[in-house]
């Protein structure tokens, strides 16, 4: 009776256990390891490992200059644009270290996309803007590529303002509506994982409220990392948070645990406005 | 790498193509700029390898002379010299005066538009129309070539360029700076005067120090107005020499010693030009960081 | 040279006097047509078809010249803007930034060379090729190919059409590549990076982003590199071979504009009827310059209109 009893317990101790574990054994799409980086001689990022579990939002947050964004543009290898920057450690995407030197980063950036802190339409129509992307990586007819265009938009809820116009320029479109443009165009590439650089910070409330309910369905499909600097859209859209100082990662936990509880001091204070 | 990034739903010829173009693109980029290394080695190469040997103390000490005479290159030296030094002061101040109005005053007026419209053409027009132009009104007219003649066809070509420079730099001038002398209640033009061009005269004078590299190499313009002269002259209401036209008149003759000279004239000229060019260029960026 | 969007000040007076440059092209197109009067009205409006250069019957025409003149221009532009395009992709892009700093200061320092230097430099070193190498491998490989055949005709002097469009291609060169350089490295950096976060190669990035984002002043760099090439006197009259006749061959000798000016000024006494038809030459080379330097601005001022609307 009485190991019955104590059973039971165990074992409603166990679900619980199991549950959170659920959560927490969602497999990884990105895996960051031992990750140091370098702006010539300034050690920007020290010795980070994070994470990415898949079909969710992880945000990372912290004052600037901590090195959120610098993680972001190492996990596409963005850097590599930069002589004099430098990367050591590990990134584990689908079972490769994507830091290594024989990563063909045309394949690595059509599965790793990024969206950018101001909105960034390329110099041509609304619907080549979408279509320059799936050409660059598949085979596609003339309707097919309609469907896919098309398709893009709808997910990024643009189709109905601009598909009596898709061949004018994507220029002349509201800031918003460019930035929902350039997450539809990296979506259209059909990445897995998407990086998105402080999305929001150039655009209106209005138009911040629609990305973030579009992070919600994004997440359905796709890994995402954002860095924010917008404390109540890291709390609204992020399953996982990560918060940065100094180029260290101070610690990382679900939202939920991190906005009520967190673990460290330098969080605590940041979190609620005390600094940064 | 044990296997590549590729995703089977991906076509890899496809990727291969796209790589195929890229360091074809890339490869003939490379070969572009090999080309327009070569052509500034080459021309250099000539140069010395020609000029290098007829370099001598007679060249600046005697004037050109027959073939045959041991003549030098001094009087071309003064004249280009004269000339463009003539010329600089001329334009200098046209141009400055122009630049100012445009970048403190014209700004987007039709006037303005119009002045810095034909200040650009004047910047691109052929030189030899500006030399046919000088010898239409100064040269016919007073029935004789000039060295006045020569220096006011270069002052025209030199007065876009400072014209431009002007302009520009006085554009980077901040805002703030000005209307930190307004606030002080200075008038304008004592603002322009003791604050913008203050602050923008090492890029204004790195405009006038081209348009000298810009002029000093011309050859077309003086052809019509100082004509040359193979005597040592510095009087410059009379025909002068300069050192591109006597380049130009040695270098098509059939004589040994002449066409010797000619190629130490435009090892001169060019090094003359370049090291203008070096200085003005290290030297800003210098001045920048 | 300058294409840069002006930030407009705010005027304080309208009118201000500083016409003067006003007044100097003013005066060089009236001028120009004054001088060449003449020969206007002694020829009519035959000047400008007839093909006759003959100072004994004194017969005059400009066809000749102004042929030359457009087709040397046009063929240095073939050359040229490949060449610049390239180079300037190579700096903007390709590079290493110490030898992007290196290489674009001799891009520089080789667009201040005087241009009477490349005249030298291409009559000593560049028709010695062309007479001995170039037109006969041209001759041997499409001597024989009908219609081709008449490009390579004539005797191998080494000077001729081609070679000025190569002197002059060479010559203009390097202003091109400075401009092409300049608008290409001044696209924002982010634009340029979402290209590469799509995961497009450098010359996909170039292509399909860059160039569309910077055509105003790729033209403009063109045209301009244009005007330049068809006012250039010196580098053309040592390797043209001064000859006024129309025809198809490449490498027959010919005259342009300012060639012809620059050879036959001398022989030409005041008030003669010749001076006045070199004069008349010169004002249509400035109207032809001046064409083509409006027709930039046109472009460029029309390219802003789209980008911006």
């Amino acid at each position: 009776m009485n190991v019955e009893v104590q059973t039971e317990t165990v074992a409603a101790e166990q679900t619980v256990t199991v549950a959170e574990a659920e959560k927490d054994i969602r497999p990884i799409a990105l895996q960051v390891r031992d990750l140091d980086f370098y702006y010539g001689k300034s050690h920007a990022l020290h010795d980070i490992s994070l994470n990415f579990p898949e079909r969710s939002v992880t945000s990372m947050i912290g004052p600037s200059g901590c090195g959120k964004s610098t993680l972001l543009r190492v996990l596409n290898r963005m850097y590599d644009l930069y002589p004099g920057q430098k990367a050591t450690g590990e990134v584990i995407f689908d079972g490769q270290n994507i830091l290594a030197s024989g990563v063909d980063l045309n394949v690595l950036r059509s599965r790793i996309g990024m969206v950018f802190q101001k909105p960034t339409p390329f110099p041509m129509s609304i619907y080549d803007n979408i279509a320059f992307g799936i050409r660059l990586h598949e085979r596609v007819s003339r309707s097919e590529m309609d469907g896919r265009v098309e398709d893009a938009l709808r997910r990024v809820a643009l189709w109905s303002e601009v598909q009596d116009r898709l061949s004018s320029s994507a220029t002349a479109m509201s800031g918003g509506q460019q930035q929902r443009l350039c997450i539809a165009r990296t979506i259209a590439v059909r990445p897995e994982v998407i990086l998105l650089d402080e999305p929001t910070s150039a655009l209106d409330p209005v138009s911040t409220a629609r990305i973030e309910e579009l992070l919600d369905e994004l997440k359905t499909e796709f890994t995402i990392a954002i860095v924010t600097h917008n404390m109540q859209q890291a709390a609204r859209c992020a399953d996982q948070v990560a918060f940065f100082y100094m180029g260290k990662l101070i610690e990382v936990d679900s939202t939920a645990r991190m906005f009520t509880n967190p673990r460290e001091q330098q969080t605590q204070d940041y979190i609620t406005g005390r600094f940064g | 790498m044990s296997r590549s990034l590729l995703r089977s739903d991906r076509s890899a010829s496809l990727l291969w193509r796209r790589k195929l173009a890229d360091r074809m693109a890339t490869g003939l980029s490379w070969l572009a700029m090999l080309i327009v290394v070569c052509v500034l080695g080459s021309i250099l190469w000539t140069l010395f390898k020609n000029g290098l040997a007829g370099l001598s103390v007679n060249l600046f000490t005697h004037s050109m002379a027959a073939p045959g005479q041991n003549g030098g290159l001094a009087n071309a030296i003064m004249g280009s010299i004269l000339q463009t030094g003539l010329a600089i002061l001329l334009g200098t101040p046209a141009g400055l005066l122009t630049g100012i109005y445009l970048a403190e005053y014209g700004a987007n007026s039709v006037l303005a538009r119009t002045v810095r419209f034909v200040s650009d053409m004047l910047l691109s027009a052929p030189s030899i129309l500006i030399g046919l132009f000088i010898y239409m009104v100064l040269v016919a007219p007073l029935g004789h070539f000039s060295g006045y003649a020569g220096s006011l066809a270069l002052a025209i070509l030199a007065m876009p360029i400072v014209v431009r420079t002007t302009e520009d730099m006085l554009y980077l001038v901040p805002v703030a700076m000005r209307e930190a002398g307004i606030a002080l209640g200075a008038p304008k033009w004592r603002v322009i005067l003791f604050i913008c061009l203050r602050a923008a005269r090492g890029g204004i004078l790195t405009g006038v120090l081209l348009a000298v590299a810009r002029v000093a190499g011309e050859t077309a313009p003086l052809l019509f107005t100082s004509l040359g002269n193979s005597e040592w002259s510095v009087d410059m209401d009379r025909p002068m020499a300069s050192l591109p036209v006597a380049i130009y008149q040695y270098a098509g003759s059939a004589y040994q010693d002449w066409m010797q000279q000619a190629w130490t004239g435009a090892l001169l000229v060019t090094l003359g030009v370049l090291v203008v060019n070096i200085v003005v260029r290290v030297g800003t960026r210098g001045g920048r960081t | 040279m300058e294409i840069s969007a002006r930030q407009p000040l705010p005027a304080t007076k309208k009118n201000h006097p500083a016409g003067g440059v006003l007044v100097v092209l003013g005066a060089i197109i009236g001028v120009m047509a004054v001088g060449g009067w003449k020969a206007f009205a002694a020829f009519g409006p035959e000047f400008l078809i007839s093909a006759v250069w003959n100072p004994v019957t004194q017969h005059f025409g400009a066809a000749a010249p102004v042929f030359g003149t457009i087709v040397s221009s046009a063929l240095a532009l073939v050359v040229a803007v490949p060449l610049a395009f390239g180079t300037a992709f190579w700096l903007a892009a390709l590079a290493p930034p110490a030898a992007a700093a290196f290489i674009g200061m001799a891009v520089q320092l080789l667009a201040a060379v005087p241009s009477i230097i490349f005249g030298m430099w291409g009559f000593f070193v560049v028709v010695p090729l062309i007479a001995h190498y170039v037109q006969p491998t041209a001759r041997h490989l499409f001597g024989h190919v009908p219609g081709l055949s008449a490009l390579v005709a004539g005797a191998p002097f080494g000077t001729g059409l081609f070679t000025a469009s190569l002197i002059l291609a060479i010559m203009i060169t390097p202003s091109i590549t400075a401009v092409m350089r300049d608008v290409f490295v001044s696209m924002p950096t982010v634009l340029r990076e979402s290209a590469y976060g799509l995961g497009a190669t450098r010359w996909e990035v170039m292509r399909n982003v860059v160039l569309p984002w910077s055509r105003q002043g790729v033209i403009g760099a063109v045209v301009l590199g244009m005007g330049r090439a068809m006012g250039e006197t010196m580098a053309v009259t040592f390797v043209i071979g001064d000859s006024n006749h129309i025809g198809w061959s490449l490498f027959a000798p010919a005259n342009t504009i300012a060639s012809l000016i620059a050879l036959e000024f001398p022989e030409s006494p005041a008030g003669s009827l010749k001076l006045a038809s070199l004069m008349a030459l010169g004002a249509i080379l400035m109207a032809i310059s001046f064409l083509t330097l409006w027709f930039s601005r046109w472009l460029l001022a029309r390219g802003q209109k789209a980008a911006g609307g």
